[in-house]
């Protein structure tokens, strides 16, 4: 094992990993005001082939990241309708977004599969380029990369340091009482679906953008169910989240480098370690009524009005 | 006796139901072509496109079947453009294709609504179709079925495919002489037979102009999934190696990869695979087998095929090798090319023995050859290679 | 008047039942194709002629019913066994989970055993697959008898860990060269018998027959009105003396075996093989079809029929009308999205 290969896993785990903190944050957000969001598996597949499609026709990678981030905020807009104007059941609500998400990015992608983008641009640091090439090549992040720890910041900040966040916890707690006390629970949670689904996008583009570069049906393999572990793994914080995409995402490129030293250790055994890690940190910590859920998660707000 | 008015809605529906089904059969047979394709007599020979005398529908109807998207610069484009050919050569025939066809789930069902619609050849291009495909042949014995790849044979059911393992030693050929760090990498999806054989064949061709070289070989467990090739490929990179190729469904992804690290790529399956690496490509191996497929197509027609066990390689025009990238220096490129025509001329024999393998058994003995047959069970890699082969 | 005898009251109360649904699912699914007829026609298709291929190739010839059945059995299992939890308000969105775990134990049977004849190979396969999806359910129903986790997330959790370990075993033990992602090919004393020459196997039989036992024991044992009660109010439940944590935890792990029945039925009887990923949301369609029918059995059976029809007719549009065969998608989450929009038409369910 290099120095070299080290690296590597960092620099793998940056890479993958960044798309999957963006798509937790969101989640964190979501969640955070009450909702669970099934279909984030659809949202994201929706946005990368809409971010990619896009791309594609304008040679603009960043025109296709806000295209992305649109589409995402769209797609949680209708989980928002189904779940707070209609009133139905999340989990049910979520999935029908999923199957939604696996026809319409089918859909949207398909004249685009195997077509060549200029993906997100790729910076150095000022210094990086003095390294040798392989060492430099490792290193060279594009902007979504570097606003990945920003970004979660910011949610933090939002969430902990503002009146719409105070008033989006006090949502996802009690909707009943956060109305009592004038808010307005239907419109938080839209706009708490509404920026989670932004954020939820670029983590999306992110993969089909400037990771894979590339477009194929079912392509986020289940991405979004992995955040919704890494929320509760995370115990919805949003700075916690950060070590935890590293984490999962970490797991992954290290289980490559130990097949390719010659450690035989399978890497499907591997990959549940971190989902069977998030049961036991909720058994010890509890799970059902702990300090970190937010009490009315899942919960459909009925209303008064 | 009153009758139930439930009664009514029961029979009411029931009858719905009926004309439904109803007008959906009388529709259907006009969903399906109007004439049975008829045997037409060729006399030319196999190579030619045949001219087809002008007939009332088509004169062959095809249903090919392809894994994933027939537009990813890799295996199911080339088979595509394959299935393609044919119409280019025998204009009066008429293709019904599907793309990304579940492995076995749907491919059944798609096989049997092709047959439905009238297709009495089925190609079935990806490498989890052939058991749907041989089921099926049971089942209608007057449709013959081609399986690209496979193994199995029935009295209307064949298979065929390239060699890749020749032209796999004579890209390692270049990637030996192109290495650096004597390390080359290899991301390959399962450690499927085939695959075993074309590393070990990759290796061997390093080998013989570069005797320390070594290939570093990482699984994806997926055939098309990006982001886990892309990990792959980085991982390789980080661990040494300078040249880059795999064995998945699309080397889209891999080649972007590696061309963005700045590191060297061979490209497999389509030779639309050069586009994504401008800089830093070798070459690469394709699959053209829009002749063959062809010349299968105009058996099926006059009713002289036979199920044949058929396999053609580069001299063959089966697969063709890509140009040589910019980076190239000339030298390599004549030594390649010499290589080539010494496997043509049957000169070079890529698992002529002594081959030993990772633990220092000898696989293949003096003066033995490996065939094709045994080339898919392979279950080890020869010496040289770094990777688990199972 | 003579007040009606009970026989005819139930009769109208069923009719009026049976009316009510039927048109409400009539005018939702209509609904439902007008949306989609509208994307067909950006997509810049035929929208009448592509639902006459949905039609003619499911509705239309024995061999589109009979595929229609083939796709409609899993989802019965499925839905069935997020209908029996949910009565006890238990939100089992791990039957995806389950259902990998009773094919893979299934599987470790009939390539273990091999050598058996058919008629006890077959029983005990289906044994196995209920004590895999009925072990998988355990976990969670513990952990939420015990009041330490909420079975929600510890389900959703272990979904994506039961594929991994069928990979981990399809990829390892039961792996053959010859093959991708695949177990070797199941001997045909392994299979379940199919019917008529078509790809339906027995457990649609099974399935039906688990609903109709499902409804009679909901009405009419006392094991169905305790969890009726329970589903009621526990508290209630539980000062009456009823044992509610047994029943969680028995519960959970019915529905699991329920769930890795239909797990098995898929590699036994439908793919005669355990391939790494064979399941593209089957267990979360039945989560969906149960809840939709507010888990009862009769709207389990019309509603998976419905997704069976739409999901089937989904492959005939990929060769004519030459739309990714994913799109079909759209089609039923509209149809989905209708139904779940309307909760007022529903008899009041409980949320969340």
């Amino acid at each position: 094992m290099t120095l070299l290969s080290i690296l590597g896993v960092l620099s793998s785990a940056v890479f993958s990993g960044t798309s999957l903190l963006y798509t937790t944050l969101g989640e964190i957000i979501d969640q955070r005001s009450g909702t669970v969001n099934l279909g984030l598996e659809g949202v994201l597949l929706v946005s990368a082939s809409a971010g990619f499609a896009l791309t594609s026709i304008t040679g603009q990678p960043y025109l296709g990241l806000l295209v992305a981030m649109l589409a995402g905020g769209l797609m949680n807009l209708v989980m928002g309708y189904l779940t707070v104007t209609r009133r139905a059941n999340q989990l049910a609500s979520g999935l029908a977004l999923m199957f939604f998400g696996f026809g319409l990015s089918a859909w949207i992608g398909r004249p685009y599969v195997g077509a060549k983008i200029n993906g997100l641009p790729r910076i150095a640091l000022p210094g990086i380029s003095n390294l040798p090439v392989l060492y430099a090549s490792l290193f060279r992040f594009d902007l979504l990369i570097y606003l990945a720890v920003p970004a979660a910041v910011l949610v933090w900040w939002l969430l902990f340091r503002t009146r719409w966040g105070l008033g989006l916890r006090a949502v996802g707690e009690s909707a009943d009482i956060a109305f009592a006390s004038g808010r307005n629970p239907r419109r938080i949670r839209y706009q708490a679906l509404f920026v989670g689904g932004l954020l939820a996008g670029l983590g999306a583009a992110h993969l089909s953008i400037a990771y894979a570069m590339n477009w194929t049906e079912y392509m986020t393999a289940g991405r979004g169910f992995i955040a919704v572990a890494l929320v509760i793994f995370s115990k919805w914080h949003p700075l916690r989240a950060i070590g935890g995409a590293l984490l999962f995402s970490g797991a992954v490129a290290f289980q490559l480098l130990l097949q390719s030293s010659g450690f035989q250790i399978s890497p499907f055994l591997l990959s549940t370690i971190p989902y069977v890690v998030t049961i036991l940190v909720l058994v010890l910590w509890g799970g059902t009524r702990s300090h970190s859920a937010p009490a009315s998660l899942g919960r459909v707000y009925q209303g008064s009005e | 006796m009153k009758s139930r008015p439930v009664f009514h809605w029961l029979a009411l529906l029931a009858a719905a139901t009926l004309l439904v089904a109803g007008c959906a059969q009388a529709a259907a047979p006009s969903a399906e072509p109007t004439s049975p394709p008829a045997p037409q007599p060729t006399a030319a020979p196999p190579e030619e496109p045949t001219a087809e005398p002008e007939a009332e529908g088509p004169c062959l109807i095809i249903g090919a079947l392809h894994g994933g998207p027939i537009t990813d610069a890799g295996y199911n484009q080339a088979m595509h453009e394959g299935v393609m050919a044919i119409k280019a050569n025998i204009p009066c025939v008429e293709i019904i294709e599907a793309e990304n066809v579940p492995e076995e789930a749907g491919a059944t069902s798609t096989m049997e609504n092709m047959i439905q619609q009238g297709a009495t050849l089925i190609i079935a291009t990806a490498f989890n179709h052939q058991y749907p495909a041989l089921e099926l042949s049971q089942k209608y014995p007057e449709v013959t079925f081609e399986h690209a790849g496979g193994w199995e044979m029935g009295a209307n059911f064949a298979n065929f495919f390239g060699e890749p393992p020749d032209t796999w030693y004579m890209m390692g050929v270049a990637a030996g002489l192109m290495t650096e760090s004597d390390q080359l990498g290899f991301v390959a999806a399962f450690p499927l037979g085939w695959t075993l054989t074309f590393i070990n064949a990759f290796e061997l061709g390093a080998q013989s102009v570069n005797p320390d070289a070594q290939t570093v070989v990482t699984y994806t467990f997926s055939w098309g999934d990006a982001a886990k090739e892309a990990d792959a490929t980085n991982s390789l990179i980080n661990q040494g190696a300078d040249v880059i190729t795999m064995h998945v469904d699309s080397p889209a992804t891999v080649i972007s990869t590696a061309e963005s690290r700045g590191v060297y790529s061979i490209g497999f399956q389509s030779l639309a695979a050069q586009q994504f690496a401008p800089e830093y490509w070798v070459s690469g191996i394709g699959y053209t087998l829009g002749d063959t497929l062809t010349w299968l197509s105009s058996t099926v027609m006059d009713g002289t095929w036979e199920p044949i066990f058929l396999r053609c390689g580069i001299a063959d025009g089966c697969m063709a090798m890509a140009p040589f990238g910019p980076k190239v220096p000339q030298e390599i490129q004549d030594q390649v090319g010499q290589s080539r025509a010494a496997i043509e001329a049957g000169e070079i024999v890529v698992f002529s023995g002594p081959v030993v393998d990772q633990e220092g058994t000898v696989r293949v003995a003096e003066g033995e050859v490996l065939t094709a047959d045994v080339m898919g069970s392979v279950d080890w890699f020869v010496e040289g290679v770094i990777g688990s082969p199972k | 008047m003579t007040p009606r005898p009970e026989a005819v009251r139930r009769f109208s109360f069923l009719r009026a039942r049976v009316l009510e649904a039927l048109i409400r699912y009539g005018f939702m699914v209509l609904f439902a194709l007008v949306l989609f007829a509208i994307i067909l026609l950006i997509a810049g298709k035929d929208p009448i002629q592509s639902y006459r291929d949905i039609l003619t190739s499911t509705l239309g010839s024995t061999y589109g019913l009979s595929e229609v059945l083939v796709a409609m059995t899993p989802m019965l299992l499925t839905a069935l066994a997020v209908a029996l939890p949910s009565r006890l308000v238990l939100i089992n969105v791990g039957v995806e989970g389950q259902l990998y775990m009773g094919a893979c134990l299934a599987t470790w049977g009939a390539l273990t055993f091999s050598g058996l004849p058919g008629w006890i190979l077959l029983p005990g396969m289906i044994l196995l697959g209920m004590i895999g999806g009925s072990l998988w359910a355990f976990i969670p129903g513990l952990l939420r008898a015990l009041g330490l986790v909420n079975e929600t997330i510890t389900t959703l959790l272990l979904n994506s860990v039961a594929p991994m370990i069928v990979s981990f075993f399809v990829f390892g033990f039961w792996h053959s060269p010859m093959d991708t992602n695949k177990t070797p090919n199941f001997v045909p004393a392994a299979r379940l018998p199919t019917l008529f020459g078509t790809r339906i196997d027995v457990s649609l039989l099974l399935a039906l027959a688990l609903l109709l036992i499902f409804w009679l024991l909901m009405r009419y044992t006392r094991w169905g009105l305790e969890i009726r009660a329970i589903g009621g109010n526990p508290q209630a439940a539980l000062r009456n003396g009823i044992p509610v944590r047994g029943y969680v935890i028995s519960v959970m792990c019915v529905g699991g075996a329920i769930a890795g029945l239909a797990g098995m039925a898929q590699v036994s009887g439908f793919y005669g093989v355990l391939l790494a990923n064979f399941s593209r949301g089957t267990g979360y369609m039945g989560f969906l079809i149960s809840w939709l029918a507010g888990g009862d059995p009769l709207g389990i059976v019309l509603t998976s029929f419905v997704v069976a029809v739409i999901t089937t007719g989904g492959n005939l549009l990929q060769l004519t009308r030459d739309l990714p065969y994913a799109v079909i998608n759209i089609l039923l989450a509209f149809t989905l999205f209708v139904v779940l929009a309307r909760p007022s038409l529903r008899r009041s369910r409980r949320s969340a």
